[in-house]
């Protein structure tokens, strides 16, 4: 058996189909079934017990090699072979086919009622990247969008009337390890009243155990001052707790490793923001507010090649 | 029409003169006159002006090139030597823009044990700045020139040791007079050590003792001052004779008025100049007029103020001498080598010094030197401080012993095999035997809340803090200062205005 490829002939000439001269030249279409790619049409009618009908097939895999075609043991030399799937000479065939399927299912089960987007189960499709492996395909992005909005409005069926046709389908344009299917566990104080949080910012990361108490801060076992000697890091490592007002609240205990000090106070703030959350969810708005919440995932940009830095190009010179 | 002359012809034919012949007719090329960019006539122009080869020679004129000279502008003068070192260590006390503040008390033998005080800003004495700016009380950069006048926080500390002045001057509920508390005091940066030596001399200077100090340990380290071996030591010890007699002359314009008041009462052999009938102020003078003689004068100066009786046929003056405080900052420099040579260009170490060796020895025979009692209180300083690990492992163990760790227990720390512990060092940090009173650790933290808001309340009511001063803003400025440490309120406080404000909750 050959190894399945795209455009390979051998891998496509496996179904074949005799049939008795017919005026309107039939070709079967076999679009769920993604490992019949062609059919041929012969002029003359012989069955050929040999080769295995599609659904002998086990369905499961996805186009497997076809045989190699025996000219030889037709009754008569086919007058010539058409591609199964009326895809098959566009650049993305297997897409094709995918969409062809999921909007015959459309159509076959419009009639069905439908909840809102809103209610309707939420799924993880394929990522674009994941189903261009999946298809082994070129597929750009807005065909891709075209193909899901087919399996939105699949998924749109109100899910108790939902055929079993229709759910096979979408089962399999999931990403593997249905990611919403894990159910998110929020982090809560624990017995002895400790919210832990990290923070990162720049290089530096901070673990921050926040604690009811009158205000303390250590950091890596030293004293605030010790640690930030401006009092602009200082605040800003303690904003969160400031701009809440419940500096004289809490007490942290802070380990912080990595990066600068400005980059060490800031992944405090973030942390600190994170486990006061923890102790107090409604203060949520107005950590964000503060800035607190949202995370500056800017790093230091790399040098390139020909810049004196990331940006800076050299001394322009005359000769 | 289009001209049956094609255009690169034409330009060719302009270029280069050729027979007129070719030129095509004028008819057919018609000759347009150019209009020059400006529209302005040509006589309202400026007169070109004349080529300077045309100027005419003056009479006797040189034909050499002329320019003009830069004029050398006058640079200011670097100051003169010593001012910029003048100006560094400048000691500001007042500040005529601040407010005076109302209801401010004055530091008193009364305020200085009022706990009801705890927490309030008092006023060094005005005539005590004098006696405080002798001893070199003050250091810069502590914020003295921001206020209106000097004062300080009565913190618990403080009071602590108000009340400790007032046992050992035999005042009180519990009076032990003749005690040494000794002390050496550590803590974070600007946790305020040295105003907590400034404020046991200024309680000194209040109840009539006598106060020696040592404002820099440095100084006696550092080979800034001269120093010559002492005869007849072995091993050798040296004495800084110029460093000795700044000491007495400090001491005497600090404490000039109990310094005359006492006669000296011992004989002094190596001092021939010294009357029977003089004070301890002329005994002091000697030493100070003579640099030679520094040491021995000291010396005798030490004796007359430890004396509990004075020598047989000198007992018509005695008068029983006050206690003693005795206060040095930045004890640290004195743990290591010095910068001093001996002879065979091997280092000094600080405890060769008789001078620091003498202040030293206080932590270990301090009451059986300093007999009518005192206080011994050694400071380290975090701005300018030596590494030094013995030092380090010594007030760990000192710290231990406090906590009641023994000597001979495992958890009694020690230093390091092999880190080269400096063993005189650790001979100092020794725990005392006998009578002799242990000396003890004293650990700087922050103000308490309360503490800071009154600190705070004193910044707002001298005009330099205009925000209002509650407790959520005072618990605020507690945090940011790393839990009260005074000198970083200090920096908050004087703070015009932060830029950033938090905004308002709104939960």
């Amino acid at each position: 058996m050959a190894r399945p490829t795209t455009n390979g002939l051998a891998q496509a000439l496996q179904a074949l189909q005799i049939r008795p001269t017919l005026p309107a030249r039939p070709v079967i279409r076999s679009l769920a079934q993604q490992r019949r790619t062609y059919a041929i049409e012969v002029e003359a009618a012989a069955q050929q017990s040999s080769t295995p009908t599609p659904s002998e097939l086990p369905p499961t895999e996805l186009a497997p090699a076809a045989p190699k075609i025996e000219f030889g043991s037709f009754l008569s030399r086919p007058a010539r072979i058409v591609p199964a799937s009326p895809s098959y000479f566009s650049g993305s065939p297997r897409f094709i086919d995918h969409v062809l399927a999921l909007e015959d299912l459309q159509a076959k089960y419009a009639s069905l009622p439908t909840v809102a987007a809103s209610e309707a189960p939420r799924m993880a499709w394929f990522k674009l990247a994941q189903f261009r492996d999946y298809v082994g395909e070129p597929v750009p992005m807005k065909k891709y969008k075209i193909l899901v909005k087919i399996l939105q409005r699949l998924n749109r069926i109100q899910p108790d009337m939902l055929p079993e046709e229709v759910k096979t389908t979408l089962k399999s344009f999931l990403r593997p390890g249905n990611p919403f299917a894990v159910e998110h566990v929020s982090r809560t104080v624990d017995e002895n009243g400790r919210a832990r949080a990290k923070g990162k910012r720049k290089e530096s990361t901070a673990v921050v155990q926040l604690v009811e108490g009158e205000g303390e801060v250590i950091v890596n076992g030293k004293s605030l001052v010790e640690v930030f000697q401006r009092v602009h890091d200082r605040e800003s490592a303690l904003w969160a707790l400031r701009c809440t007002q419940r500096l004289d609240k809490y007490n942290a205990w802070v380990t912080v490793r990595g990066g600068g000090i400005t980059g060490q106070a800031e992944a405090i703030t973030l942390a600190i923001g994170r486990a006061l959350m923890m102790h107090e969810p409604g203060l949520k708005p107005v950590l964000r507010k503060a800035g607190v919440i949202s995370v500056d995932a800017r790093r230091v940009e790399r040098k390139k090649p020909g810049h004196v830095k990331a940006r800076k190009m050299p001394t322009w010179v005359k000769r | 029409m289009a001209s049956s002359w094609c255009w690169s012809c034409l330009s060719r034919l302009r270029v280069t003169p050729t027979p007129r012949a070719i030129l095509p007719p004028q008819s057919i090329t018609p000759r347009v006159a150019s209009a020059s960019f400006h529209s302005s006539a040509v006589q309202y122009a400026n007169p070109t002006k004349k080529k300077g080869a045309l100027v005419t020679q003056k009479y006797r004129q040189g034909q050499t090139l002329r320019r003009k000279k830069k004029k050398t502008t006058e640079r200011a003068r670097p100051p003169a030597v010593g001012e910029r070192k003048a100006l560094r260590k400048r000691i500001v006390l007042s500040n005529p823009n601040a407010l005076e503040v109302e209801g401010m008390q004055d530091l008193s033998a009364e305020t200085m044990v009022d706990s009801r005080l705890r927490g309030s800003v008092v006023g060094l004495p005005l005539p005590m700045l004098d006696q405080l700016r002798a001893v070199q009380a003050f250091k810069p950069k502590q914020g003295w020139s921001i206020f209106r006048r000097p004062g300080t926080v009565l913190r618990r500390d403080t009071l602590e040791m108000g009340r400790l002045f007032e046992k050992i001057s035999g005042e009180g509920s519990v009076p032990e007079k003749g005690k040494v508390v000794k002390k050496i005091l550590t803590g974070l940066k600007g946790s305020g050590k040295t105003v907590h030596l400034l404020q046991a001399m200024a309680m000194g200077f209040l109840k009539k003792w006598v106060v020696i100090s040592v404002p820099d340990a440095r100084e006696l380290v550092s080979g800034e001052t001269s120093y010559t071996p002492l005869e007849g030591t072995s091993p050798l010890q040296y004495v800084q004779p110029n460093a000795v007699s700044a000491l007495l002359t400090r001491t005497v314009e600090a404490n000039r008025a109990v310094l005359s008041s006492l006669k000296v009462s011992q004989t002094h052999n190596g001092l021939p100049g010294l009357k029977p009938s003089s004070t301890l102020e002329d005994l002091a003078k000697l030493g100070f007029q003579d640099v030679a003689v520094a040491w021995p004068v000291f010396q005798a100066l030490w004796t007359e103020l430890t004396a509990t009786a004075a020598a047989p046929g000198m007992e018509k003056d005695f008068v029983p001498r006050p206690p003693m405080v005795v206060t040095v900052d930045g004890l640290a420099h004195w743990m290591k080598e010095s910068a001093y040579r001996a002879s065979d260009y091997s280092s000094i170490h600080a405890h060769d010094l008789v001078f620091v060796k003498h202040f030293l020895s206080l932590l270990q025979n301090g009451q059986a030197s300093l007999k009518n009692g005192g206080m011994v209180l050694y400071a380290t300083s975090t701005s300018n401080n030596p590494a030094i690990y013995t030092l380090e492992v010594a007030l760990e163990q000192l710290a231990a012993r406090q906590a009641g760790i023994s000597p001979s227990s495992p958890d009694y720390p020690s230093p390091e095999a092999y880190s080269g512990a400096d063993e005189r060092v650790l001979e100092l940090f020794k725990p005392t035997t006998g009578k002799e009173p242990q000396f003890e650790l004293q650990t700087f933290g922050g103000l308490t809340r309360d503490e800071a808001r009154g600190y705070m309340e004193y910044f707002a009511r001298s005009g330099l803090l205009r925000e209002e001063v509650n407790e959520t803003w005072v618990g605020e400025k507690w945090s940011l200062s790393g839990g009260g440490i005074i000198g970083e309120l200090e920096k908050l406080g004087r703070h015009v205005r932060s830029t950033a404000q938090p905004a308002p909750v709104s939960v």
